[in-house]
């Protein structure tokens, strides 16, 4: 299919015409958002943050594994959970996570998972989550 | 100008003599980490090469990576993954049609077209949580279903984009000044962009009739009626034109695809999520696709273990990059860059 | 009675002389304050319109609706540190900046602004050659430029320069051409026809309706004069960074900045006051400096929609549509005005 010149029409026409749909935008509604007083919309399925329940979580490292950036490191942490025998849980490096989702995807018992949250701004050094904070709300954790 | 290229520019006056791309600012060694990666891991280097159309990259990879694993996709994935990559091409044109006009001094019409492909992110954000880099599919099917709520968009979008885009077009080609930029300027003969490997729109430019998609069809591009617009100009002109008509067969494919969307599962059965990372590959393929830019091509060898011995990617863009420097001899400054921008280069794929 | 008379009503217990050499310089800094005002409400009113015009919402964080932002953005251009290039050629490169806005801000002072009700008579100098004046004012500018772009030793900034002399160059002369048209016809009505002030008092029609052409051509070289888009070839920032100004920093970076702007205003009060009647309106002339700040602002906002809808043409054929085109339409413009105002006796 040959695609279609546009047609040689009088000289100026074509700029004016431009010109005036381009003003005519100047009474439609801003597509940007203000963003910390006004939320902007999130779909349902938006998802950033990495969660963890520690009850569910059996230590089978799969996700330690599946990370490609290496951000899941096993930790060890003094806990009573009988599935748990080796008492390895996972810690995140949000600094390096870029959000793939493998690790919720592989975990056998769903006890990782991602949440809505994404205001999760830290400083440099502190984006380290040991999983005792990964359990924890973001508000707490900021505490 | 789209990414980090630098241009190393022999200048007569204001008549270009001799000109140099450099490249590799943004080298990521995606090939190498890959063989470092599990078969699942490595699409998030996908996403990352083209990132401004980051389905058709991961669709390149699938191509491939599931013949060499035997997890071919159920017929559903394959519906979802065609809507999926070809709103992921309307993306990426969208990035460049914007790009374009900046790059000929247009400050307006790059927001009409972000404001567009935002639309299409919030869908892609809908369907799998992330907006730009998604790793939305997974070998042997699709990460997550499509449910009610984002069909309805789709279709929404389908609504009012048409619109929108004859109005950038027409604030484009109706300008007596973009005409006088863009006609006759960077003229590529049809064999000098066989001679060169040139591939994607900018070869449809030139009048080759040549699509992967017609002439190799993957996933159920057989299945769906569109048209490959060409063009015999093979000026900046044409090459826009062409891109502009792509974007609307882009939604012609995409409103069939709605239609024939059948139902079932969403992944292979063989591929569930166990099963991710012990997936084992033995063989070589070469898989190409037409991603936004061109033809894409993936070769996978895989030696029998859970991670890919070697990957190779053939870059579109790096191929048709490798035409500037003829393009642009005696020509103006001002059209050197009117050139660049018309071959849409997006830097993460050609450095990789 | 006139702004200055006023002023020196006031300061009359000094005597004459020091009276009058006191209102003149009173009458100088309400030039420069009103000069500044009106650039900073330029650039604000130019980022809010690019804002709503591209679906956004522009400045609004520093005051109320962003009002204070060009403050800010001074003080924040005053504070920065000043990088001088290596190899710079010293004078040139430091006086440039100061060329290019005082000029401008010369320019201002041969304007008639006409009356507004209790203050008289606005115009802050007489002249009976005020048009000469203003445009050989407007032509020191480009050398500003020029001085910019050796001065700094810089291989963008030497093309900027280049390219904005080329089009200077270029529509200076249909420019001229199409001020002479007006200045024919008025002299048919006025002895003193190069004052700008006698060419809008004695008007029957604006000049813009006896000469559209003129209006047209008059109208595009002075874009080309600001060089904002299609004719921004001294930045043209897709291929040479920022052209003249590239080495530029500091409040000698703003003064460019402030330069393009004022030169906008310039250019819009220019075009209304010589081809749309400029302080004459329908309703009494009372209040004649708001019709002139009216049709300016109109005209302005005309040139924003031209800057933000139109790509940048490329140079050889910039100087082609200036030689090539508007200057035989603007000789055909100067054969009309004789054809009127002999033939026809307007």
């Amino acid at each position: 299919m040959e695609v279609k010149e546009p047609k040689k029409g009088i000289p100026l026409v074509g700029i004016i015409a431009g010109m005036i749909s381009v003003a005519s935008h100047l009474f439609k509604k801003p597509l940007t958002v203000q963003y910390p007083e006004q939320k902007p919309y999130e779909p349902e399925r938006f998802r950033f943050r990495i969660s963890l329940k520690l009850d569910d979580c059996v230590g089978c490292t799969l996700c330690e594994q599946v990370c490609p950036n290496g951000s899941i490191k096993m930790e060890k942490l003094e806990r009573e959970n009988p599935r748990n025998k080796r008492m390895l849980y996972p810690d995140v490096n949000f600094g390096t996570c870029t959000v793939c989702r493998n690790c919720e995807e592989i975990c056998p018992t769903t006890a990782i998972y991602l949440t809505h949250e994404f205001e999760t701004s830290r400083t440099r050094n502190s984006f380290l989550y040991s999983p005792v904070e990964l359990t924890m709300d973001e508000k707490e954790v900021k505490k | 100008m789209h990414g980090v290229l630098r241009l190393k520019a022999k200048l007569d006056g204001e008549v270009i003599k001799e000109l140099e791309p450099v490249i590799g600012y943004l080298h990521r060694n995606a090939e190498k980490l890959c063989e470092m990666g599990f078969y699942c891991d490595n699409l998030i280097y996908f996403d990352r090469m083209d990132y401004v159309g980051a389905m058709n990259m991961e669709v390149g990879y699938l191509e491939a990576a599931e013949k060499i694993l035997g997890v071919p996709p159920p017929e559903r994935a394959k519906w979802i993954r065609v809507i999926m990559a070809e709103l992921s091409r309307l993306a990426a044109h969208l990035v460049w049609a914007g790009a374009y006009g900046l790059d000929l001094g247009m400050l307006t019409p790059f927001f009409y077209c972000f404001g567009e492909r935002e639309k299409i992110l919030t869908i892609f954000t809908e369907a799998c949580g992330s907006r730009q880099e998604t790793n939305y599919m997974s070998i042997g099917g699709v990460y997550q279903d499509f449910n009610e709520k984002i069909i309805e968009e789709i279709k929404d979008f389908l609504k009012t984009f048409p619109k929108r885009m004859e109005i950038i077009y027409n604030i484009y080609v109706k300008n007596d000044v973009f005409l006088s930029r863009t006609k006759g300027i960077g003229v590529l003969s049809r064999d000098l962009a066989i001679a060169y490997g040139v591939t994607g729109p900018m070869l449809r430019a030139s009048g080759v009739e040549y699509d992967v998609r017609k002439a190799e069809p993957y996933l159920v591009y057989d299945k769906v009626n569109f048209d490959i617009p060409i063009s015999h100009k093979g000026d900046n002109l044409a090459r826009f034109l062409v891109r502009f008509e792509e974007m609307r067969q882009s939604l012609k494919i995409i409103k069939q695809a709605l239609d024939k969307l059948p139902e079932g599962p969403y992944f292979n059965p063989k591929a569930k999520k166990s099963m991710m990372i012990r997936m084992r590959g033995d063989g070589e393929y070469y898989a190409r696709t037409e991603s936004s830019k061109g033809e894409f091509g993936v070769y996978i060898v895989g030696d029998g273990g859970v991670k890919p011995y070697r990957v190779r990617v053939r870059s579109p863009t790096f191929k048709n990059l490798s035409i500037l420097p003829v393009l642009s001899k005696d020509v103006m400054l001002a059209d050197m860059i009117a050139i660049s921008g018309s071959i849409d280069l997006v830097f993460g794929e050609i450095d990789r | 009675m006139s702004i200055l008379q006023w002023i020196y009503s006031v300061l009359s217990f000094l005597g004459h002389d020091v009276g009058y050499a006191l209102a003149y310089i009173i009458e100088s800094i309400i030039l420069l304050i009103f000069v500044s005002i009106s650039l900073i409400v330029m650039v604000y009113l130019f980022r809010k319109y690019m804002a709503r015009v591209q679906q956004r919402i522009g400045p609004n964080r520093v005051g109320k609706f962003g009002l204070l932002q060009l403050i800010a953005d001074a003080l924040k251009l005053a504070g920065k540190e000043v990088i001088f290039p290596k190899e710079r050629d010293d004078l040139p490169y430091k006086v440039a900046p100061f060329v290019v806005f005082f000029g401008l801000v010369l320019a201002f002072a041969f304007l008639p602004y006409g009356n507004l009700s209790i203050f008289g008579d606005l115009t802050i100098t007489y002249s009976d050659v005020s048009i000469i004046f203003i445009f050989a004012i407007l032509s020191i500018m480009p050398i500003g430029e020029v001085l910019a772009g050796i001065g700094s030793h810089n291989k963008y900034a030497l093309m900027g320069a280049l390219r904005s002399v080329a089009k200077d160059v270029s529509f200076e002369v249909p420019m001229m051409i199409s001020v002479l048209a007006i200045v024919m016809m008025a002299s048919a009505r006025t002895a003193t026809s190069l004052n700008l002030e006698s060419i809008v008092t004695t008007e029957i029609l604006p000049y813009g309706i006896l000469e559209p052409i003129g209006l047209f051509v008059f109208f595009i070289a002075m874009i080309a004069r600001a060089s904002y888009a299609p004719f921004d070839m001294g930045e043209s920032d897709s291929e040479l960074v920022s052209g003249y100004s590239t080495e530029y920093t500091g409040l000698r970076f703003g003064l460019f900045y402030m330069g393009l702007f004022g030169t906008i205003f310039l250019g819009s009060l220019l075009v209304s006051l010589l081809y749309l009647g400029g302080f004459n309106g329908p309703i009494s002339s009372q209040v004649g400096f708001i019709w002139l700040l009216v049709k300016g602002i109109v005209l302005v906002l005309i040139s924003f929609t031209v800057w933000l809808s139109m790509p940048r043409i490329r140079i050889d054929k910039l100087v082609n549509v200036g030689w090539k085109y508007l200057l035989p339409i603007s000789f055909i413009n100067l054969v009309l005005a004789g054809v009127l105002t002999l033939g026809l006796g307007w």
